[in-house]
Parts: structure tokens; sequence; C-alpha cells
């Protein structure tokens, strides 16, 4: 009968209604389709025509009732998208390396294969990144729809803490250059005193009563010539950034470079069991010395990796700045 | 977008409040959703149904606008009236409608 298709349309409309304006609204609704289909029928049209040209003008009955119910037809509006995104974005720089690195190790240190460890590594990060990605839109979609408040009850609400809403305070700072006359002299100090410690850990030794040094010491006296040339080459390269006012992209280039001559030497070397000392462990604990030899071996691997990933990632960074 | 469509979007967004003056103002007298919408199409103020009425729920919402069942016809319908503060709204955005007109005759002529 003729009644069905509005009774249908009606009921769809009411489905995301609240059970409170349910009635009122489906009488309203259908006193105004039946007014609007006798408008038609009696310019002329059929009954069953004019049904159909009312209801479709009606459009989607779910979005006819969002728009009585104010109900939100986008799962994070304007209001907080900027924050969801820039949240979004600071989690993602740090937690998936996060679980990349302590998956990675984990898996070494339970002597999983080089496979292995990648298949873990890439399956744990694309999982962190899915977890992310839901439950952070999960909290800002909630956050979009739980505030029955006025929009000024609201700016009272998120005056203060992360949801504070824009100032002027809050423009960035502008990022430090890595080009000043502080970094040449900090890192030059900093590769002084680790040239010192090498030299007292394999001529005097740290640990009291025994000669035994961390370091190997077939590495004296050629590896950790090549090692101080290189420290020497990386003062250098901070003084020229120095004179030249701005990171470049040669010198990223020159960093990238100076950071893995140094880092894939010392994790062959690891790898050959010639950069550490396996005597002094052995010494020190005769039971599991072999064992911890092998956790200690794979944690400096992981060490020198990630700080020379992060040395050369570094380096373009300032480079893209100052550009 | 082509020309008629960027055209659509800006025609709409200015017209966007001028239906809520005009049924703040129309409903000074008693009104029903239907009745209402073809006196506005009448007067020049092109309305769909599925903006009007969500529009009448928010304004009675917002206590512009009170309501009543009138049951005596064959066909129950709700009649929405003007409220004292909807009276105070509409002359506010007149006031201000007048404003915008004003200042956009200051414009620079158009050629």
């Amino acid at each position: 009968m003729n009644a069905t298709l509005t009774d249908r349309y009606i009921d769809a409309a009411m489905r995301t209604v609240p059970e409170k304006q349910r009635s009122d609204l489906a009488a309203e609704l259908r006193a105004s389709i039946g007014d609007q289909i006798d408008a038609r029928v009696e310019a002329g049209e059929a009954l069953e025509a004019a049904e159909r040209a009312v209801l479709t003008d009606l459009g989607d009955p779910d979005k006819l009732a969002a728009g009585y119910t104010d109900r939100r037809l986008y799962l994070i509006g304007p209001r907080y998208y900027l924050e969801w995104w820039r949240l979004l974005k600071l989690l993602l720089w740090i937690v998936p390396a996060c679980a990349a690195f302590g998956i990675a190790l984990g898996q070494t240190l339970a002597g999983a294969t080089f496979g292995q460890v990648v298949g873990a590594t890439w399956g744990g990060v694309l999982a962190v990144v899915a977890h992310l990605f839901f439950w952070v839109t999960l909290v800002f979609a909630l956050l979009e729809r739980n505030d029955g408040k006025s929009p000024l009850e609201r700016n009272a609400l998120t005056k203060d803490g992360p949801w504070a809403t824009w100032s002027l305070d809050r423009l960035p700072e502008p990022h430090q250059s890595g080009a000043g006359f502080a970094d040449f002299i900090v890192l030059t100090a900093f590769l002084v005193i680790w040239a010192a410690a090498i030299l007292w850990d394999l001529l005097i030794g740290f640990v009291p009563g025994s000669d035994l040094s961390f370091l190997d010491p077939g590495l004296w006296p050629w590896w950790i010539a090549g090692l101080f040339v290189l420290m020497a080459a990386q003062s250098l390269l901070a003084f020229l950034v120095y004179r030249k006012g701005r990171w470049t992209f040669g010198f990223a280039v020159a960093n990238a470079a100076i950071a893995l001559a140094v880092a894939l030497p010392a994790l062959w070397l690891l790898a050959q069991g010639r950069l550490l000392n396996q005597q002094l462990l052995l010494t020190l604990v005769p039971e599991d010395g072999a064992e911890v030899n092998q956790i200690l071996a794979i944690i400096t691997g992981f060490g020198i990796a990630t700080i020379a990933i992060w040395a050369i990632i570094d380096g373009f960074l300032k480079a893209r700045r100052a550009r | 977008m082509s020309e008629t469509e960027a055209l659509e979007t800006h025609l709409q967004e200015l017209r966007r409040g001028t239906v809520v003056l005009a049924c703040l103002r129309l409903l000074r007298r008693p009104g029903y959703g239907y009745g209402l919408l073809e006196e506005l199409n009448s007067r020049g103020f092109d309305t769909d149904a599925n903006t009007l009425y969500p529009l009448l729920r928010r304004l009675e919402k917002q206590g512009h606008l009170t309501s009543e069942w009138n049951t005596d016809e064959a066909r129950p319908r709700k009649f929405y009236r003007t409220s004292a503060a909807g009276s105070r709204l509409a002359s506010a955005l007149t006031e201000d409608l007048a404003r915008v007109v004003s200042a956009i005759d200051a414009l620079p002529e158009e050629d």
C-alpha cells in the first residue's frame, strides 16, 4: 500500500533518534511528508509517484535524523583535528622506533636468526603503528562526542593542560642550528674524554687489581689509531660546520661517512669477537662468562648501530633545517 | 570545481543565516513545518524540507521557538511560534543584516 514506503522511511529515520524524542519527531515527520504528498497530488501527480518524489527529496534518512539530533557525522571534527594529528605524529616518531629497537634486541638476545629478527621486528612495528592509529583516534572520537556542553563551558575546561587552546606562547621555538661554537667545543671535549677513557682502559685498566681491559688488547695500536683519526675528523667536521655557520647536505654526507667508518668496522670486529675483551668476563664470571660475553656483545652491537643511525639522521635533519 | 558549483556553494554560505531570520519573523504567527516551507519559498527564501525541519528543532531546543500540537484537524500538526527570546534574536539579526547590506553598498562599485 502507499503508506508502506513512508512508514519504512520514518522507521529508518527514527532508528538513530533517542527514545525520548522519537514519537514526537515521527509524528511531525509523518505530517510533513503527508502535507508534501498532498500538495503534489493536488498539482496533478499520481499518489505513488508523489510519495516517491517527496521521500527522495528528503534524502538519506540517517542524515536527516542526524540533522534533527545534532549527531556528528564525522569521526574527528575541526575542533580536535589538529590536536589529534599533532599527538599522532609525535607518537609515530617515538613509539615505533622504540618498539623496533626493543623487539630486535629481545629477539637477538633470545638467539633468533637474522631473518627471524627482521620478521618479528617488522611485524611488531606494523602492529604498534596500527594500535597507535586506532587508540589515539578512538580517544579523540570519544572526546568529540562526549560533551553536552556549551562552547563557553568547553573553553573554560580546555584553557590549561594538553587541550589548551592555541596561544602565541605555543609557537615553536626556533630549532638549535647545531652550528654554534659551543657545539664544536662540546663535541670535541666529548671526543677527548672518550679517547682518554679508551687509552686508560687499554694501558692502565678500570678494574682495580686486574690489568684486563674492557676492549680487546689486540686493537692496540692500529685499530685504536684508526679510531682516533676518525674522531679527529669528526672534530674537524664540527669546526668546519661552525666556520660555515650552518649544516649543509655535504656536511651531512661527511658526517654519515664518519659514522659508518666507525660503526661498520666496530660491528665487524664485534662479530669476530675481537672488539670486547673476552678474557675479562671469563675471569670475572668463570661459570657463565661465555654466555654473558655473548649477551654483552649483542647489547653493544645494538648500541653501536643505534648511535650511528641516530648520528646520521641527526646530520641530515640539521642540514634540512638549515636550508 | 566548476564555476556553477562554486557559485552554488558561495550562495549557500551567503544565505545560510537568512533562513533562520525569516523563520523567526514569520513564526510570530504560529505555523507548521510544511506551511512554513511553502511560505519561505514563495517569499524567495529557497529552502529544502530536510534543512528546515532540523532547523526548527534546533531553534526550539535553544528556546527561540515554542511548539504546540494541534490535533483539531484530521492530520495532527506541530505548530511553532517565536518566543520572546526568539523575537530578540530576530531583531538583532535584522539589525546586523541591515548593517552588512549598507557596508556592502559602501564598497567600491562593480564595473
